[in-house]
């Protein structure tokens, strides 16, 4: 499934890019977020819960509950829910809370 | 219905107060009452920084340090905790911004050092090897103590407080002191908003309030009451051991066990006062002054802010005393943000003096010594 409309954010749909999910080459639209590119191409989880690593995925949607964030480009915690996926963008399962030890 | 006489009242249910409480009944003086205006450690205690630090310039504030941290070592077993009171040891790491801050912290270690306490001097190079996000562009160097560290002060204030019912002290929450009956320059007993309580002996504990108590038996306590603020951020995995500090630069910084990046700076233009509200100014500079020392910090979102009271006197130590005026009142106030790193001991020491036992360690911490003018030189307060 695509998701096309949001509550908060406009899709205007662009071109098609790639970018890397776990090492793992998928392509998105330009324009659309990082999570509803990881969706469409059939990803649900995006992160593990950090107690009990209970997998988590797309929830809020918006920005607000925590449960999409992953690492993108090294920085850990980034809300994939609202940020836009770019061309040749890393993303990855994050390690539990988040891990800043790669940006230094 | 609350007690209607105790040997001893505590007045406030923070750290300290529920240390000296617990102290009391382990040595065998178990009829006490703790009294508390709103709950265990809503004031300073659980508004603090919650470190624990050994490196101090002074024999006594090293000794104080030295026994309180291993209180906190064995204080699982000792209080029989239910939790774990999150002791992490990862050190604090003292930044030095001039030679002669160096000069200072030199003079500190050789007296830490005599009295067994682990600290050692690092320069930049190895300070960085400690955290190597640190940026040490100004830094000349630095002190490091690796068995400092920090604890969470809910769970140290609710240990010391569920010890001390468990031999029979009363606790009582919500439940406000509002004056302090004297007969005959003699305290008859407290009134409460719950009733009153017929004792001879009264323990200032009040933290930011002390003053406020002090008043209540016409002492003036030479403490004024200021706002400190602290934030944090989201959790990350650990990362950064030790408490980062520097005075001169003001800052201090620690990822607590949870993962969070807990931080305050002391504001010199702060005016006295009761209040405890957070402001913007507060989380702009911190976060200034946070990522200019952390830079990698800079990747991580504040999630809270809050303020709490640093109890002040004019030396910056604390007044853990019997007062000489009024008979049966005793204080362990002015701790001046620094109380809960020092409470294990601050509780053995209070109960001891009300029990008339021979004292750990000989305190030079009374009242009158600001009007002799014998005023604590301890270089290494925030």
């Amino acid at each position: 499934m695509r998701i096309k409309e949001h509550p908060v954010l406009e899709f205007k749909r662009g071109k098609m890019i790639k970018f890397n999910y776990n090492g793992r080459e998928l392509t998105a639209y330009e324009g659309e977020t990082v999570a509803a590119a990881l969706h469409a191409a059939g990803i649900k989880t995006l992160r593990k819960s950090t107690e009990f690593q209970r997998h988590r995925g797309l929830f809020c949607a918006i920005g607000n509950c925590s449960s999409c964030m992953m690492e993108v480009n090294g920085v850990p915690n980034v809300k994939t829910c609202l940020t836009r996926v770019t061309e040749g963008m890393v993303v990855a399962e994050q390690r539990g809370k988040g891990d800043l030890g790669a940006l230094y | 219905m609350i007690k209607k006489r105790a040997e001893v009242v505590v007045i406030g249910g923070g750290v300290i107060g529920c240390a000296i409480a617990y102290n009391l009944a382990r040595l065998g003086c178990r009829d006490v009452v703790v009294l508390e205006r709103n709950y265990l450690a809503s004031g300073a205690t659980g508004r603090c920084g919650a470190g624990i630090r050994q490196q101090w310039g002074t024999e006594m504030n090293c000794f104080l340090a030295r026994e309180s941290m291993k209180l906190f070592e064995e204080m699982n077993q000792l209080l029989a905790v239910k939790r774990d009171i999150e002791l992490k040891q990862g050190g604090y790491l003292l930044l030095a911004f001039s030679e002669r801050e160096m000069e200072q912290f030199e003079q500190n270690l050789r007296l830490q050092q005599s009295m067994g306490i682990p600290s050692r001097l690092v320069t930049p190079g190895e300070a960085r090897e400690i955290v190597p996000y640190l940026n040490t562009a100004q830094v000349v160097g630095g002190a490091f103590c690796p068995t400092d560290g920090h604890a969470n002060p809910f769970k140290v204030t609710q240990a010391y407080a569920d010890a001390a019912r468990k031999l029979g002290v009363k606790i009582y929450t919500f439940t406000e002191a509002r004056d302090i009956k004297i007969a005959k320059g003699r305290i008859v007993g407290v009134d409460t908003s719950q009733g009153f309580i017929k004792t001879t002996k009264v323990v200032n504990a009040a933290g930011g309030y002390a003053g406020v108590i002090g008043r209540m038996v016409g002492i003036e306590i030479p403490v004024k009451s200021e706002r400190h603020q602290i934030l944090v951020t989201e959790a990350v995995e650990p990362l950064q051991q030790p408490m980062i500090i520097s005075f001169s630069y003001n800052i201090y910084c620690q990822q607590t066990p949870e993962g969070t990046f807990m931080m305050g700076f002391g504001d010199p233009t702060e005016p006295e006062s009761y209040n405890i509200k957070s402001s913007w100014q507060f989380l702009e500079e911190m976060a200034r002054k946070a990522t200019r020392l952390l830079p990698l910090l800079g990747n991580l979102r504040v999630i809270r802010q809050w303020a709490g009271l640093y109890n002040i006197t004019p030396d910056r130590q604390p007044i853990i005393a019997h007062s000489s005026e009024v008979s049966g009142f005793y204080l362990a106030v002015g701790f001046s943000g620094h109380g809960f790193m020092i409470a294990p001991m601050t509780g053995q020491l209070i109960a001891e003096m009300i029990l008339e036992q021979e004292l750990t360690v000989e305190l030079k911490l009374d009242l009158e010594r600001f009007e002799r003018g014998e005023l604590i030189l301890e270089p290494s307060v925030v």
